[in-house]
């Protein structure tokens, strides 16, 4: 069973978790595009990037800082300052909420560097449940090859060098990923996740996720897009200033 | 500290079950005195040939800096801040405290998970969520616990920091003025304190009396703690003593 309250939500809440080089990223940034390109109103949280918290994660790591235990509270004050300050508002008001990885993560990364798991999961018993949680299932050599491209060194924590699981970057990676994946399979029954087969061609990845998704969507507040090329198009406007007006709406937020 | 203890489920890295040093805690609300106290018993250690690691809240070397600066910002759910603190406590815990008792030290805490539970239950988180967060903990040798009225803390604050944002409330109370949402605040945070001292067992110290009377009574209340490490000139205070172990200030 899930550890996470469960109150009811307007909103819509979509997560993707799986181990480095899953694929899971990019399966979740088409939906996003698919979602907005339909109308409907997204937000999307990424995994350590509480503005508050997420400079004190760089110092820890920076400085080799980071014991298991401290690893885990300080992606716990990052995930509880992103549920606090983005997710649940965004929920409360209706919009869809996405998320690359969620509490999942925290679960398997913290267990496998030895902290007990009711403790965990007490702990992030603040989290909202997730309307899906999807899980992309990737078979361990195939998620390295797709990492070792392009990726020449893995950083100390990124390779769980922490763990002393082996001196050697890239071995104490694949060491640490596949400790990571053995988690992830006991939690797939455990929190009901749905697995994802990450081997297939990407198209019909994305087809099958929207496929999961579409069903939820029903009654999801659209963020109202349509409203000013219809104007343009009754007055006979071309829009000639609204990127102009646009970018000055950045600066100012 | 003969055998380790802890609040809740043995945390990872502490291994071992002894460490001869001692944790002395020393809790109380804010302008309650607690830093004059501390100076003069690390002194006062010190001078019996006891080694003294001192530390208190926010630190840390891994998370202190980050606490101050999003403290500045006013814009923290209490989650939030509570695991932002609760990483700045373990770092303390398992690289300052930990290696001090080990060495045989005295680790004296300005300050320990107390306060953060009381603060905590006051702004509306769970006890049971703190508790289990906590759960990693040492449990100290002795917790001295500084009790006050709001009535006397209120010229101590006045005559030194003054009303502080958080030490007033104002994240989450809402009064007609500063001094209003210190006393309703105040207020609250010493009963969550008094219910944590008896739950706990803290030395209960009368901190309205004089610096003197006070300092002798936290003598009194440590001195069993410390000459079990075989120190040196260890010798019951002189003179009358204020320390009330199951006592509360009452107004």
């Amino acid at each position: 069973m899930t550890p996470f309250r469960s109150d009811e939500l307007p909103g819509r809440l979509f997560i993707v978790e799986g181990i480095d080089g899953s694929g899971k990223s990019t399966q979740l940034d088409l939906l996003h595009k698919w979602l907005v390109s339909r109308g409907y109103l997204v937000v999307f949280s990424e995994w350590n990037s509480s503005p508050i918290v997420k400079g004190t994660t760089k110092r820890g790591k920076k400085r080799h800082l980071l014991s298991p235990v401290s690893f885990s509270l300080i992606h716990a004050a990052d995930f509880a300052n992103r549920i606090h300050a983005q997710i649940l508002p965004a929920l409360q008001a209706g919009a869809i909420v996405l998320a690359d990885r969620y509490a999942y993560t925290a679960f398997a990364r913290d267990a496998v560097r030895g902290v007990s798991r009711p403790w965990l999961h007490k702990l992030y018993s603040y989290a909202v449940r997730p309307t899906v949680a999807f899980y992309y299932d990737v078979p361990l050599d195939e998620a390295i090859n797709r990492i070792s491209e392009g990726r020449p060194t893995f950083k100390y924590y990124e390779a769980g060098m922490d763990l002393g699981l082996s001196d050697d970057p890239e071995e104490s990676f694949r060491l640490y990923q596949a400790l990571i994946q053995k988690e992830y399979e006991q939690m797939i029954d455990e929190f009901a996740l749905v697995r994802m087969d990450a081997t297939e061609p990407l198209v019909v990845q994305q087809r099958k996720m929207r496929d999961i998704v579409k069903p939820f969507l029903e009654g999801v507040k659209r963020a109202d897009a349509g409203g000013v090329n219809e104007a343009l198009r009754e007055a006979g406007l071309k829009g000639r200033y609204l990127d102009e007006a646009a970018r000055k709406k950045d600066v100012q937020a | 500290m003969t055998a380790v203890r802890f609040f809740g489920e043995p945390p990872p890295t502490i291994v071992g079950d002894q460490l001869p040093g001692r944790l002395i805690v020393v809790e109380g609300t804010d302008g309650v005195g607690r830093s004059t106290y501390i100076a003069l018993l690390k002194e006062w250690l010190e001078d019996r040939g006891v080694a003294v690691l001192d530390t208190g809240l926010t630190r840390s070397e891994l998370a202190g800096p980050g606490i101050k600066r999003a403290k500045q910002g006013h814009t923290l759910d209490p989650f939030t801040l509570n695991l932002f603190y609760a990483t700045d406590f373990w770092d303390r815990l398992e690289r300052q405290i930990v290696p001090a008792l080990r060495a045989g030290m005295v680790a004296l805490a300005d300050r320990y998970i107390f306060s953060l539970i009381a603060r905590a239950a006051v702004r509306g988180v769970p006890l049971e969520w703190m508790e289990n967060l906590y759960g990693f903990a040492l449990v100290p040798d002795k917790v001295i616990y500084l009790d006050v009225d709001v009535e006397h803390l209120l010229p101590r604050v006045i005559g030194s920091t003054g009303f502080d944002y958080w030490e007033s409330g104002q994240d989450f109370l809402r009064g007609p003025d500063v001094y209003h949402t210190f006393v309703e605040y105040q207020t609250r945070l010493l009963f969550e304190f008094r219910y944590l001292a008896s739950r706990h067992q803290f030395g209960v110290i009368d901190a309205r009396g004089s610096i003197p009377e006070v300092f002798r009574s936290i003598r009194f209340e440590i001195e069993p703690v410390i000459a079990s490490m075989g120190a040196d000139g260890v010798e019951p205070p002189r003179g009358r003593t204020n320390a009330r172990p199951r006592g509360r200030v009452t107004t």
